[in-house]
C-alpha cells in the first residue's frame, strides 16, 4: 500500500512537472488585468522580445483588484478604470510612470488624453476606453421606445424578463442618476435615494438577470432583448450578431477609461514601464483591439479599424456616439459606501 | 508513553493561530464600526441592526433556508430509496453502486456544477427534447429551480451513503424475528429499519443543509444572480463592497442559524458527519 | 407486486447514475466539439484541448492545484499524525478543547473559514499566493487526519510501545517502528481524504488567492463567465487524471473496505 502511494505520488508529481511552465531565472512581470482584456499574442510577444516572464492574473471589478492591492499582493502593472485610478492616487497607492522610458506616448489619441482623474498623465497611460449604453435586439426592441424612453426602456414591463442588467452598483447608479436627470458623481443624498427607488422599481417591473461578464456571449447568442453594457463588450456582441446594435440615451451616460498604472510596491518598475511602452504600440493595440473589441487609444489603430473596410466599419459600438451630458465618474468614499449598501439591496430584492 | 504527550505542542500553537484567531477576528469586526482601523475601535451593534432592521435582508435569509429546505427535502426522499435499494443488493452489487454514487464526488465539483449551464440552457439539450413534442423552450438556467437542482446534485450522494451506512448497520435478524413473529414487510418496515434508520438521516440532512444554506458559487453559477443567498451577500461584503463589518456580522448570524439547526438533529453522530464530508 | 417494487428502484436507481453523470458525460462530449456552443454539437476536433495547452492561466492553476494538494497532503499527515499521537497521551482537558477546536474547521461553513483567513493574513500583512493558500490549505486538511488517525490510535496498546522501550529502543525508534505501523491504515485514509479534499477545494482557496496563484475550481469559476469550451477540456483531463490516481492508488478496494467496516457493528 505504502509502495502504492508512492508510485501515485511520483505519477502526481510527473503530471505536475509536464504543466509547469518554464521556471529559470528570467525577469518577471506581474499584470493584474480585466479577465478577456489582453491580445492573443502581446504576452508572448513581449516576453520573447525582452526576455521576460509575465505572470498574468485577472480580476472582474475594480473592487475586486483594490481588495487584492490593499490585501499586500505586489503587482508591476495594474489597469483599473478612471475612477480607481483617481482612489488609488489619493491614497498615494501609485508611483509616477517615467515617460522617458514611455515615448510612444505620443501615439494617443487626443481624446484619451489628460482626462479628468489625471490631468496630466502623471501615472497612467490609457489602454482602452468606451462608454456604457444599451445592446437591443433590432428586431424585438422598438428603436422608438429606446428614444423615448432612453434607460427607462430597462424598466419597461413590456421587456420584462428578456434584459441583463450589468450587476455593479456604480454602472447601475449611474444609468439611473443620468435617467432622473442628476450628475452620476451626485453627492445629494435625496438624488441616490431616488435613484435607489428607481433600480427598486426595475427590480421589479421587469425582474432582470444581474450579470457581470456572462452578459457577452449570452447577447451574442441572442439569449436577451436588451442589455446594459460597456461599448468595448457592446463591439464584440455587434461583431458576432448582427441583428444586435447599440445606443447610448441623449440624457448622457459614462465616459470611461482603463489605463496602465504602477502602483508603489510594484517589484519591477523599469520592466512595468517598458511593458507600458510597448503596450502602446501599434503592433500590441491592434492585437488588442481585434482580439477584445474595446476601443483602442492609438490615435492610427482607431483611424484604421473604423475606416471603410476596416474591422469595426459599421459597429455602433467601437465608435461611440457622445452627449454633451456625458460624464467621467469620480470616486467619494462615501458616496460609494452608501450606493454599494443599497446595491445590495437591489440584487437581494427578490 | 508519556515521552510523545509534546508531540501536540505545536499543534496547539498551530490551531491557535489559524483556528481560533480567526474566529475572534470575524467576532471582532461584527462588532465593530465600519472603518478598518484596528487600533481605534468603537464597540457597536450597528451591524447587526442592520441585518434585522431591513426586510430585504432577511428575505435573502428566509431564501437561503427556504432553498435549503426544499434541497434537503427533495436529498431525503430521493435518498432514502436509493440507501434503502442499496443495502438490500447482494454484496457484490451493493459496492458497484456504491462505487458508482461515490465515484462523481471525486471529480472536481465547479467542472460538475458548471456543465449544468449547456444541458439547462434554453437551447439545451433538455429544452431540444421537449422540442420534439413542440413544447418550450422552458426556461430553466438562471432560475430558482436551476439553483436547487444544482445543489441536489452536489449533496444528494452524502444523503444515499449516510442512509446506506446506517440501514446496512441493521442487524437482519431483527427483521427475521419480525418476521417469524408474524409482522408484514411495511409493519416491519415502519417499526424496526424506519427507527433504526433515524441516526444516519440525521446525519444525512446535517450533511446536505449545512452547504446548502451557506452556498455562494452555485446560486452565482446557475442562479444568474437573481438567487441571491446569504453566502453571496458574505461574499459580496467581503470581494467587492469592502465592508468587513457587516460581512462578519451576516457570517456570525448564519453560523448561528446553522448551530440552532445543528441542535434539533443533534442525535446526529458528529464523527461520521466528519468522516462523510471528508470523501 | 414485489417485482414491481423491485422494477421501480432498479428505475430509481438507473435514473440517478444518468443524474450524476449526464453533466460529466456532457462536459466531455462538447470537449471534442468543433465549434465554441455548448449546445451544438457541430463536429469533431481537438482543438479546444490545443487551446488549454496553450492557456498559460488553465496550465498553472492545473499546476498549483497538484502541487498544492500534494504539498498540503503531506505537511497535513506528518501534522496531524504527530498531532494525534500527541493528543492521544495528552491529559482530558487539554483533549476535549483540542478535539473541540479541531472539529471547528469541519463544522463551519466553508465561507466561513474561507473569510476568518482572508482576515487573519490581511491582519497579518501577508501576500496572498501560494504561501496563504497552502497554509490555508493545511489548516483545513489536518483535522480530517486527526479525525481518521485517532480512532487507531484509541485502538493501540499502550504496552506496546513501553515494552519497546524497555527493551532499549529511544521513544523515536519506539514511535516509528512500533506506533507508526500500526496506525498506518488511519494515516493513509487520512492522507487520501486530505488529498481530496485539498485537490477540489474552492471557496476557501477563492479567498486566499493571489499573485497569480489560483486552482482549477477557481480559473472554472472565473471563466465560466465567457462561453469556453476549454473548461469542457479541462474536466474531461479532470476526470482522467482522477480516474487514473483513484485506479492507481487503489482506493476503489481501500475504500469499499472501509464502507464494509462502518458497515459492521463496532
Amino acid at each position: 500500500m505504502k509502495k502504492r502511494f508512492m508510485i501515485t505520488a511520483l505519477v502526481m508529481a510527473l503530471i505536475a512537472s509536464c504543466f509547469s511552465g518554464c521556471g529559470g531565472a528570467k525577469e518577471k512581470l506581474k499584470l493584474y488585468i480585466w479577465g478577456e482584456y489582453l491580445g492573443e499574442d502581446v504576452i508572448s510577444n513581449f516576453e520573447k522580445e525582452y526576455n521576460c516572464r509575465v505572470i498574468v492574473e485577472y480580476f472582474d471589478s475594480n473592487e475586486m483588484m483594490y481588495t487584492k492591492l490593499a490585501g499586500g499582493s505586489a503587482y508591476d502593472v495594474l489597469v483599473p478604470s478612471d475612477y480607481m485610478i483617481e482612489r488609488l492616487i489619493n491614497e498615494k497607492m501609485l508611483q509616477p510612470i517615467d515617460k522617458s522610458a514611455i515615448p510612444n506616448i505620443s501615439l494617443l489619441a487626443d481624446g484619451v488624453k489628460n482626462m479628468g482623474y489625471d490631468p496630466d498623465n502623471t501615472y497612467s497611460v490609457p489602454y482602452f476606453w468606451g462608454t456604457c449604453g444599451i445592446v437591443y435586439n433590432k428586431n424585438n426592441v422598438d428603436y422608438s421606445d429606446l428614444e423615448n424612453e432612453g434607460f427607462g426602456i430597462m424598466k419597461n414591463p413590456k421587456y420584462k424578463g428578456k434584459l441583463y442588467m450589468y450587476n455593479s452598483s456604480r454602472d447601475s447608479f449611474m444609468i439611473a442618476l443620468k435617467q432622473l436627470g442628476y450628475s452620476c458623481n451626485t453627492e445629494n443624498e435625496n438624488e441616490i435615494n431616488e435613484a435607489y427607488k428607481w433600480l427598486i422599481e426595475l427590480d421589479e417591473a421587469t425582474e432582470p438577470v444581474y450579470v457581470t461578464d456572462l452578459v457577452i456571449d449570452s447577447m451574442a447568442q441572442g439569449e436577451k432583448d436588451l442589455a446594459i453594457m460597456y461599448s468595448g463588450d457592446a463591439a464584440y456582441v455587434l461583431g458576432e450578431n448582427e441583428n444586435m446594435s447599440y445606443y447610448t440615451p441623449a440624457c448622457g451616460t459614462n465616459i470611461w477609461c482603463d489605463a496602465m498604472v504602477i502602483p508603489t510596491n510594484a517589484e519591477n518598475p523599469t520592466l512595468a514601464n517598458k511593458f507600458i511602452n510597448y503596450m502602446l504600440t501599434k503592433e500590441a493595440c491592434m492585437d488588442n483591439t481585434l482580439t477584445v473589441g474595446y476601443t483602442s487609444p492609438n490615435a492610427e489603430v482607431l483611424a484604421e479599424v473604423t475606416a471603410e473596410g476596416g474591422d469595426y466599419a459599421e459597429n455602433e459600438a467601437y465608435l461611440p456616439r457622445t452627449y454633451a451630458l456625458d460624464e467621467i465618474y469620480h470616486d467619494n468614499e462615501t458616496i460609494r459606501r452608501l450606493t454599494n449598501d443599497l446595491w445590495t439591496k437591489i440584487v437581494a430584492n427578490e | 508513553m508519556k515521552h510523545y504527550k509534546k508531540m501536540v505542542y505545536p499543534y496547539v500553537a498551530w490551531i491557535s493561530v489559524m483556528v481560533v484567531a480567526p474566529m475572534l477576528l470575524i467576532m471582532f469586526y461584527a462588532f465593530t464600526k465600519d472603518g478598518n482601523a484596528v487600533l481605534d475601535f468603537v464597540f457597536t451593534l450597528e451591524n447587526f441592526k442592520k441585518f434585522f432592521s431591513d426586510t430585504i435582508f432577511i428575505s435573502v435569509l428566509g431564501r437561503s433556508l427556504k432553498i435549503a429546505v426544499i434541497t434537503t427535502v427533495i436529498c431525503l426522499a430521493v435518498g432514502y430509496p436509493a440507501g434503502y435499494f442499496i443495502s438490500k443488493c447482494a454484496d457484490g452489487v451493493k459496492m458497484k453502486w456504491i462505487l458508482l454514487i461515490t465515484f462523481p464526488t471525486w471529480i472536481n465539483m465547479m467542472v460538475r456544477t458548471y456543465a449544468w449551464r449547456g444541458i439547462l440552457q434554453d437551447d439545451g439539450i433538455i429544452n431540444k427534447f421537449f422540442g420534439l413534442f413542440g413544447l418550450g423552450p422552458v426556461p430553466m438556467l438562471n432560475t430558482g429551480f436551476a439553483v436547487v437542482l444544482g445543489m441536489v446534485y452536489n449533496f444528494l450522494p452524502f444523503m444515499i451513503i449516510q442512509i446506506y451506512t446506517s440501514l446496512a448497520k441493521l442487524d437482519t435478524s431483527l427483521l427475521e424475528a419480525a418476521a417469524d413473529l408474524g409482522a408484514n414487510k411495511t409493519k416491519s418496515f415502519l417499526r424496526i429499519t424506519l427507527p433504526l434508520s433515524i441516526p444516519g438521516v440525521l446525519s444525512g440532512i446535517t450533511l446536505v443543509f449545512l452547504p446548502a444554506v451557506s452556498s455562494f458559487y452555485i446560486p452565482e453559477m446557475l442562479g444568474g444572480g437573481r438567487y441571491y443567498m446569504i453566502g453571496n451577500l458574505i461574499e459580496t461584503q467581503f470581494l467587492t463592497t469592502e465592508n468587513w463589518n457587516f460581512g462578519s456580522a451576516v457570517s456570525l448570524i448564519m453560523v448561528i442559524i446553522i448551530i440552532v439547526s445543528m441542535y434539533f438533529t443533534g442525535k446526529a453522530d458528529k464523527t461520521e458527519i466528519m468522516e462523510q464530508r471528508g470523501n | 407486486m414485489k417485482r414491481q417494487n423491485k422494477l421501480s428502484s432498479k428505475i430509481l436507481m438507473w435514473v440517478l447514475a444518468l443524474f450524476f453523470y449526464a453533466p460529466i458525460i456532457y462536459a466531455i462530449v462538447f470537449s471534442f466539439n468543433e465549434g465554441k456552443s455548448l449546445t451544438n454539437f457541430t463536429g469533431f476536433s481537438f482543438q479546444w484541448y490545443g487551446k488549454m495547452f496553450r492557456d498559460r492561466e488553465m496550465k498553472e492553476a492545473v499546476f498549483y492545484t497538484i502541487v498544492i494538494a500534494a504539498l498540503a497532503t503531506v505537511l497535513s499527515t506528518l501534522f496531524g499524525t504527530v498531532a494525534a499521537i500527541g493528543l492521544s497521551k495528552s491529559n482530558k482537558g487539554l483533549k476535549f478543547a483540542v478535539e473541540q477546536i479541531n472539529n471547528l474547521p469541519i463544522m463551519n461553513p466553508d465561507i466561513v473559514t474561507a473569510i476568518g483567513l482572508l482576515v487573519l493574513f490581511a491582519t497579518l500583512h501577508f501576500k496572498n499566493g501560494f504561501g496563504t493558500m497552502l497554509l490555508a490549505h493545511v489548516m483545513f486538511c489536518t483535522p480530517y487526519v486527526i479525525l481518521s488517525v485517532m480512532p487507531r490510535l484509541r485502538g493501540l496498546d499502550p504496552n506496546l510501545a513501553e515494552a519497546a522501550m524497555d527493551l532499549g529502543a529511544t521513544p523515536l525508534y519506539a514511535l516509528w517502528k512500533v506506533v507508526i505501523p500500526q496506525i498506518m491504515p488511519g494515516i493513509i485514509s487520512g492522507a487520501l481524504t486530505a488529498f481530496t479534499m485539498s485537490f477540489d477545494d474552492f471557496v476557501i482557496s477563492f479567498f486566499v488567492q493571489g499573485n497569480g496563484v489560483s486552482n482549477i475550481s477557481i480559473i472554472v469559476y472565473t471563466m465560466s463567465k465567457r462561453v469556453n469550451p476549454s473548461i469542457n477540456a479541462l474536466a474531461t483531463l479532470v476526470t482522467v487524471i482522477i480516474s487514473v490516481f483513484l485506479l492507481l492508488a487503489n482506493i476503489v478496494p481501500s475504500k469499499i473496505g472501509k464502507k464494509k467496516n462502518l458497515a459492521l457493528p463496532a
